[in-house]
């Protein structure tokens, strides 16, 4: 069991302090999600978890070692990032872009029979499979999303970090990408998501960072977290909780504080 | 090997027998045995050139390649680092002061060139690993060395040293030598090695610098690895055959739909077609009928406008 | 030499030509030693010469006698072919060639761009010595000599305008010619140096009293020089400044073209020595 935690991380950012003495322990085997209004430090607080951003005081370890410390492959392997950002810069096929995955297990080598059982499982999981030779700019916004987190899997990460990994996609791929994180947790990984939406929070994760101004102003299980009161204090809105017929949490604003 | 590469390969032997017989002096092929004097010809002119014009084609190609995948953008140059003019700047500064006169002077001065312009690059572009930067500070180098070019051909103490230094601007691989390929060979082989081992990053960065940089990509040492290995097969290839351009722009478009789009596989397939591009060109040019043999620079220019017009039709067709 | 001496022994019975070792087998890749060659040497010595001397833009020799002699483009290669005795060159020969050249143990003479007649003649006489035919090269350098001696006339400042502006100054072969021929380069009254471009301010702000404008050949678009001739400024100084043709190909060669250049300068300076 690999724990991903901070110890007093502090981050400033072009002159202005975006993290301020974080500390926070993350679990594996469930989903995270890191929550706050814009600006409170949620990309931040991921990109230092993933060894892309260096704090100025403080550290994120994984294990305990400072993941800027680890060797850099052995990091890449553990630690799968998604970025907010779709980029792909060259026309590839979808299973070239999801073989992308598995460069830190490969390093200068040729793909081996396990790089290319992972590749496979990772578009299985995403349901790519029936695409996997088509090239991505052929590719719906939707079946882009779920290429890229395909990539992502194919590492067979320790932890998947991703930001706003559900963000611009339809209903029913929000789903089915939700569905494949949740089942990428259920499965060991550990997975922190940064979300803006709170219904998504509300419905995906199992555990919940609430940031605001740099600071942790609460964690711990959703509905504990997700709450009106702590709601209303860090976004500043009032808002209405329930569950569905089917269990399912949501949370509607109704108005300003 | 893929099926491509085979038939590249044939292509270059082909093009490379082609180079050796063909010339303003065609040498039959019962001539090439050392019985006839015009074996001469074959041994110590034209294989020492149709190699250096293997050598040549395939360190542009290969430069061109990471270049593009490097600054992931098909329009990239090996040219845009400032190396290519910085070399120039050295052989012509050569022939200004009239060293060219010791045959090793000139490719001396061409990579103290190179040398010069790396370090300079570095000095200037600073630590940061910024594209942009880098990018900035090629093109600070690349007016500089054009402009003190210029001036020399300007300040030119007779009309016949500017047009020494003009022609040999223009980029020929007429009457090489094995010194030149015993100078080209070492290091257009280290810059090839080194910008091979840099095909997995090219890779990683189709999908951008960050998730890149997750997948264990080393920006700096990226950024180090493709300066060295540009500077060593541009400088290499200035320094023994003068300025030849298009060949890094144009080879690995040629090649890109034969490696999928992957960045990391078009730099072995643009070796193979640089070096092919190369060779066959300069065959071409002792063809054309002309006082004297045209500059393979030129031809490469030549080559390039129609190419680039190829490529804006097809886009624009894309794009309707 | 001992790789190829087996060589050379199987290749001999190939070599042994016309030529004989008084009279050398010569490729020339100079179009301006073309000219010297043509007169000096016997034709069947001379084995090829430069692509050049065939166009009529360039030649310094009468196009229907070049065009007798096979042409080469001047790269090692071409000339290897031929199996010279002896390759003539100019003073600019691209550094591959001439390394080419050296390696490959063809004899190489190099005669550097004259800069006066007297150095020019002396290539005239070292060129027919090398040829095996003396006596031509010292009847074509008495030729040359008698063509271009020195005017006793007061000298009248002239300049030659040349392509895009260029004016040759003291330490070149027009210089001398110009002096030779009756007049004072002008070029120095502006500063210039061996060769410089002259901006037609300065030009129109103290002219000469005449000008000799490089025309372009027949056909050919024009440069500089014919820029000049037609230039409104210059136009407006023309009762002081007369504007007269001087061929481009005249400028450099020296050897048998001085003979010509100095019938030009001298025609000039005689007609203007009337009209003053």
């Amino acid at each position: 069991m690999s724990a991903l935690a901070t110890e007093a991380l502090t981050l400033s950012l072009g002159g202005r302090r975006v993290l301020e003495e974080v500390t926070l322990t993350l679990a594996p085997g469930r989903v995270t999600a890191l929550l706050g209004p814009n600006g409170a430090g949620k990309s931040s607080l991921l990109a230092c978890l993933a060894a892309l951003r260096r704090p100025d005081s403080g550290a994120a370890t994984l294990d305990g070692k400072d993941v800027t410390a680890l060797p850099v492959r052995e990091r890449a392997r553990r630690i799968g990032f998604l970025p907010q950002q779709a980029d792909v810069h060259w026309d590839v096929d979808v299973r070239a872009l999801v073989a992308l995955g598995r460069l830190p297990w490969r390093g200068h080598g040729a793909a081996g029979v396990a790089d290319r059982a992972a590749v496979e499982r990772a578009l299985e999981a995403t349901a790519m499979t029936a695409l996997a030779g088509r090239p991505v700019e052929q590719l719906s916004g939707g079946e882009r999303a779920r290429a890229l987190l395909a990539r992502v899997l194919a590492g067979e990460p320790e932890w998947l970090l991703a930001d706003e990994p559900l963000a611009s996609l339809d209903p029913a791929h929000q789903l089915d990408v939700g569905a494949r994180l949740r089942a990428v947790a259920a499965a060991g990984a550990g997975v922190v998501l940064v979300v803006h939406d709170l219904n998504l929070a509300a419905r995906l994760a199992d555990s919940v960072l609430l940031l605001r101004a740099g600071r942790v102003v609460a964690a711990g299980d959703t509905s504990a977290v997700l709450t009106p009161e702590t709601i209303a204090a860090t976004y500043g809105v009032t808002v209405e909780v329930g569950v569905t017929a089917g269990g399912e949490r949501y949370i509607v604003p109704v108005g300003r504080v | 090997m893929s099926r491509a590469t085979l038939w590249l390969l044939l292509a270059l032997l082909l093009a490379a027998a082609g180079s050796l017989a063909a010339g303003k002096v065609w040498v039959p092929l019962d001539a090439w045995t050392s019985a006839d004097p015009r074996s001469i010809i074959i041994v110590e002119l034209r294989l020492p050139r149709t190699i250096l014009a293997l050598i040549v084609g395939a360190a542009l190609g290969v430069a061109g390649a990471a270049m593009q995948g490097y600054l992931r953008n098909p329009l990239a140059d090996p040219g845009l680092f400032g190396v290519s003019s910085g070399a120039a700047l050295g052989a012509v500064c050569a022939l200004f002061f009239g060293y060219a006169a010791q045959a090793w002077l000139l490719p001396l001065f061409a990579l103290a060139g190179a040398a010069a312009t790396m370090a300079l690059l570095a000095l200037i572009a600073g630590r940061s690993a910024s594209l942009l930067v880098f990018t900035l500070a090629g093109m600070v180098l690349t007016s500089l060395t054009g402009s003190l070019t210029a001036l020399a051909i300007s300040l030119a103490p007779t009309p016949f040293v500017a047009s020494e230094i003009v022609t040999w601007l223009m980029g020929a691989l007429t009457d090489r030598s094995w010194d030149d390929v015993w100078l080209a060979l070492p290091l257009v082989a280290l810059g090839v090695a080194v910008l091979a081992r840099t095909a997995p990053a090219l890779d990683a960065l189709t999908l951008g610098e960050t998730a890149a940089r997750s997948l264990g990509v080393e920006p700096r040492r990226l950024q180090r690895a493709i300066v060295l290995g540009v500077a060593l097969t541009v400088g290499a290839t200035v320094a023994t055959a003068g300025v030849i351009g298009f060949v890094g722009l144009m080879v690995p478009h040629l090649v890109r739909p034969l490696a999928r789009h992957r960045p990391g596989a078009t730099l072995w397939p643009s070796a193979l077609a640089g070096a092919l591009l190369v060779t066959v060109a300069d065959t071409l040019v002792r063809l054309v009928p002309s006082a004297s043999e045209l500059r393979l620079g030129i031809a490469m220019s030549l080559l390039g406008a129609p190419f680039f017009l190829y490529l804006l039709l097809r886009l624009r067709r894309r794009l309707a | 030499m001992g790789a190829r001496a087996p060589l050379l022994l199987l290749a001999a019975p190939a070599l042994v030509s016309a030529a004989t070792p008084r009279a050398p087998r010569i490729v020339s890749i100079n179009p301006c030693l073309d000219a010297v060659l043509v007169r000096v040497a016997d034709p069947a010595q001379i084995a090829s010469i430069s692509a050049y001397s065939q166009d009529a833009r360039s030649s310094s020799i009468p196009l229907a006698l070049a065009r007798r002699y096979p042409a080469n483009a001047g790269t090692a290669e071409e000339v290897v072919a031929l199996r010279p005795d002896l390759v003539v060159a100019g003073g600019h020969v691209a550094p591959a060639t001439v390394a080419a050249l050296a390696r490959l143990r063809v004899p190489l003479a190099r005669f550097a761009v004259p800069t006066t007649v007297e150095e020019s003649v002396a290539q005239v006489r070292d060129l027919a010595a090398r040829v095996g035919h003396p006596a031509r090269g010292a009847a074509l350098a008495a030729r040359i000599e008698a063509a271009a001696r020195p005017s006793r006339v007061t000298p009248l400042p002239a300049l030659i305008f040349g392509a895009g502006g260029l004016v040759p100054g003291a330490g070149t072969l027009p210089d001398d010619l110009l002096t030779r021929a009756g007049f004072r380069n002008a070029s120095a009254t502006y500063g210039l140096a061996r060769w410089d471009v002259l901006p037609l301010e300065h030009l129109v702000a103290a002219p000469p009293r005449v000008l000799f404008s490089v025309a372009a050949a027949e056909g050919a678009g024009g440069g500089g020089g014919e820029r000049a001739e037609h230039h409104p400024a210059l136009r407006r100084l023309a009762p002081r400044l007369i504007t007269l043709p001087f061929p481009a190909r005249l400028m450099n060669c020296g050897g048998p073209t001085i003979v010509e250049a100095m019938a030009v300068l001298r025609g000039a300076r005689t007609r203007l020595g009337e009209r003053r």
